[in-house]
């Protein structure tokens, strides 16, 4: 029933870029992420208050002004998804273009929150797009937000784009991570090449098929 | 189905070109066509998604909408996107935690949905709350109502297209969330009620900074209406459209601002006092039924920004009230495990969205046995099937706007 | 509602110029934007950011795990037997294994503090801790003793607040030292154990008029005596 538009895919200068000139693409794209509030439920309000006069995350080069998740670089999800509004969400990531970011803001959508028990609510937004940053709190302040602006602008700045695409190659329900702790510090390596490039053959650029 | 949408749209643009402009100033009816040419130009009805996920639709609320050129023949709200089925989940929760997901149906009046549950909580216990609670509870539950005013406040005129008075009501927003966060440690999320009363006294000094902060935000209200109520684009698009009549409010049950803007004068907090309000509504107390007669989307927006200093006047004498309390406890000692006896209760409160009621059946267990909700957005939303029929698209958003709900509310 | 505002027809861009000097007023004041990364958010004291965890106090009870209606807290504890002292018996005591709170779950509501009868979490204003794997929300002892680290003081209450239960249990085992200790006079002091409580009691007291607190026993705990020997007979007495 859809048109397939295509995703505008990256460029040479993306992917094989040096590394001084990936510093200065870095630090311009950290620097203006158009956002997209999925603003579904209680975060969006503090979403809402982040943006305003006196969080104002404009500051740290965040601008709301995105009229669709094609002008977006950043997607906030805010809120409670529920199955039923899960494929809307996919696909709105789908139509973002490349380089795209996820933060996944407050309980619900970091793991379905007050409504784990829910027959409705998926329990995570992470088991149908890849989230960046996950930000604790029901809602979470609206500085915590910010934070995790900042961490996420600093994971965008040692970043490079080949990597992000190439590594992401499993798909984004697949299983990249141990499902427990592995170590007692708690520090669990967030990509795991050895599985991830096994598997990465074929399906390198973002999939297209929704789930 | 997006890109069907955007063709859908791009279609009607077309459409709208074809035909006479605006020039279908009737009401109801199908528009004039002006033909060019043998015979006018045939326009068909066409089916427009909007949702669930669009800037007019604040939250993800959905409308199926036919329209026949630019004027909408037929409206569908469909709802069930923020579907969480908190009322399923309410009957494996203690009446503790109960409080906590109750609060997060209507997230913009938190406290007040907490409020209703304990209230049929207590009511089933036949427990006796203490004095110094009701106030306090009162005291907050009116904060809690200008929170939720002034975010509508801000975000209708965002909808119509202003961006600025949005920044105001936030202002004024982070300053009673910061009291409220001071009392409760929630700046959304209250989670303050407890059955019995509340969860713990005010700090030292906090009647003094919520005087304060009341009156600052009373101080700086005027800012807000002149921005928002003289705006001539604002009144352009607001005065006469989205007519909610008296009786069609009645009929859909709708309540709230919404309802008193068209005249139909319901208010619970005067009607069936609960807390203290039948001593603040009462003759020469400060709580007023703010109504107006119109019933258009300018009405509602004035019902709004008034009822805002009926509350800030209501919050005040609770904080002069409190003050001149004495000692006193904020809450009763309750037994390890809450079981509530068997029955049922409805009780309602007046949310500042309009009604809130809360159906609870008891079998005698620590977890209740239905605990149902009947939430004002729920009817607010239904009511727009009858109001957008013969409304110009582009009408859709202020009207829509307008009715003032919160998705969750009307999903629960 | 003034008539400015009202419905009655006003003249042609009066309201446009009307929130124009609004925004021109605005223009003119200062800003309240708050320079977050730069400068810290003063919170109150019951803000509600991350919980922390006392592990002394844990007794591993298990009741906050119970009630919490997310079930993100999760506990291990495995029970040791103390070498019994001279003229007692041994005594079982619970040992934390392990101590999490999934906090990508966690909806704060603070049943489990309010629940903990030893007052063993706590809640801390810190919101500092977004993370890019949802893994590291879990949060293991250690890192819930470090934020037990960052909980302020509770603020005082209200003086028109009843006085809270453990406070009142607490005043009325002062008088009761106070007495004891005025009644042997006689005693040289300084040697008699009753007058060296008394003089801790004293200072307890004159600490919780300052810090008149609702959750005095914590407090209380550091004012008058060592914390371990306190922190095993609760837990000792909780056990047997």
């Amino acid at each position: 029933m859809t048109t397939e538009l295509g995703m505008p895919t990256l460029g040479v200068l993306q992917t094989a870029a040096p590394h001084p000139l990936r510093l200065v693409l870095n630090w311009g794209r950290r620097y203006s992420l158009w956002v997209f509030n999925f603003g579904l439920a209680c975060c969006a309000i503090e979403f809402i208050a982040t943006s305003m006069a006196r969080h104002d995350f404009i500051r740290f080069g965040v601008i709301p002004f995105a009229h669709g998740p094609r002008q977006a670089d950043l997607m906030v999800t805010s809120g409670t998804v529920s199955d039923k509004m899960a494929p809307a969400l996919r696909r709105l990531w789908e139509q973002m273009a490349e380089p795209k970011y996820v933060i996944s803001f407050g309980a619900c959508s970091n793991s379905g929150g007050p409504y784990w028990d829910s027959y409705c609510v998926t329990k995570g937004v992470d088991q149908i797009i890849p989230v960046d940053v996950y930000v604790p709190g029901c809602p979470p302040r609206p500085e915590a937000l910010l934070q995790a602006i900042v961490k996420l602008q600093e994971k965008i700045a040692d970043e490079n784009l080949r990597d992000r695409y190439t590594r992401r190659a499993p798909g984004v329900g697949a299983l990249t991570r141990g499902l427990v702790h592995g170590s007692p510090t708690g520090t669990v390596t967030v990509s795991a090449p050895s599985a991830a490039s096994g598997q990465a053959p074929g399906s390198a650029d973002t999939p297209r098929s929704s789930s | 189905m997006d890109t069907a949408a955007a063709s859908e749209v791009s279609a009607a643009a077309n459409e709208i070109s074809r035909t006479s402009g605006p020039g279908t100033g009737g009401s109801g009816g199908r528009p004039v066509t002006v033909g060019l040419g043998a015979g006018g130009l045939a326009t068909s009805d066409m089916v427009l998604n909007i949702g669930p996920q669009h800037p007019a639709t604040h939250g993800v609320l959905r409308l199926r909408l036919v329209v026949d050129a630019e004027r909408i023949v037929s409206a569908e709200p469909v709802v069930g996107y923020m579907h969480r089925g908190a009322e399923k989940l309410f009957e494996v929760r203690d009446y503790r935690q109960i409080i906590v997901l109750a609060n997060r149906h209507d997230w913009l009046s938190a406290f007040a949905n907490e409020l209703g549950v304990v209230l049929a909580t207590e009511e089933m216990l036949g427990m006796e709350v203490p004095e110094r609670a009701v106030w306090i509870r009162t005291l907050l539950s009116e904060i809690n109502r200008i929170l939720s005013h002034l975010m509508f406040l801000g975000s209708y005129p965002l909808e119509l297209g202003a961006i600025t008075p949005v920044f105001y009501s936030f202002r004024e927003r982070e300053e009673l969330q910061s009291v409220l966060e001071e009392v409760s440690g929630g700046r959304i999320h209250y989670m303050f009620n407890r059955v019995g009363g509340l969860k713990e006294d005010v700090p030292a000094g906090w009647t003094v900074r919520v005087a304060q902060a009341l009156r600052a935000v009373r101080h700086r209200m005027p800012d807000l209406e002149n921005i928002l109520m003289g705006n001539e684009i604002l009144r352009g698009r607001t005065l006469g459209v989205g007519v909610l009549p008296r009786e069609l409010a009645a009929a859909y049950g709708v309540s709230g601002p919404i309802a008193r803007a068209g005249g139909l004068d319901l208010d619970l907090r005067r009607d069936e006092p609960y807390l203290a309000y039948g001593e603040l509504f009462a003759p020469g107390g400060p709580g007023r039924v703010v109504t107006r007669q119109e019933g258009d989307c300018y009405a509602r927006l004035e019902v709004l920004l008034e009822q805002v200093q009926v509350s800030l006047d209501i919050a005040e004498t609770c904080v002069d009230r409190l003050r001149s309390l004495g000692n006193g406890p904020v809450n009763v000692r309750l037994p390890k495990v809450l079981k509530v006896p068997a029955g049922h209760v409805y009780r309602w409160t007046e949310n500042p969205l309009g009604i809130n009621g809360y159906y609870l059946v008891s079998r005698g267990d620590k977890v209740p046995w239905r605990l149902k909700l009947r939430s004002a957005s729920f009817n607010n939303v239904q009511v727009l099937s009858e109001m957008l029929p013969g409304c110009l698209l582009a009408d859709m958003v202020s009207i829509m706007g307008s009715m003032f709900f919160v998705v969750g509310d009307v999903d629960k | 509602m003034t008539g400015r505002t009202g419905r009655r027809r006003i003249g042609i861009g009066t309201g446009l110029v009307q929130g124009l000097i609004v925004t021109a007023k605005t223009m003119l004041r200062p800003s309240h934007t708050d320079e977050y990364p730069d400068v810290r958010p003063s919170l109150p004291s019951r803000s509600r950011g991350v919980i922390g965890l006392v592990q002394e106090n844990c007794t591993s009870c298990g009741l906050c795990a119970r009630e919490c209606p997310d079930w993100c807290i999760q506990i291990e504890a495995h029970k040791e037997t103390l070498p019994a002292v001279a003229g007692g018996r041994a005594r079982q005591r619970n040992v934390l294994d392990s101590f999490t709170i999934d906090f990508s779950l966690c909806m704060y509501c603070g049943i489990c503090v309010e629940v903990c009868p030893f007052d063993a979490l706590i809640w801390s204003s810190e919101f500092e801790y977004a993370e890019y794997d949802i893994v590291d929300l879990t949060h293991d002892r250690g890192r819930l003793s470090q934020w037990a680290a960052t909980a302020p003081p509770p603020p005082p209450a209200d003086p028109a607040a009843v006085e809270p239960k453990e406070v009142g249990a607490a005043r009325k085992a002062l008088e009761r030292a106070a007495k004891k200790a005025a009644a042997p006079r006689t005693a040289p002091a300084g040697a008699s154990p009753a007058a060296k409580k008394a003089a801790a009691a004293e200072k307890a007291a004159a600490v919780k008029k300052a810090v008149p607190v609702e959750k005095a026993v914590p407090v209380e705990r550091q004012a008058t005596e060592p914390p371990e020997e306190r922190g095993t007979g609760a837990r000792g007495e909780a056990d047997s």
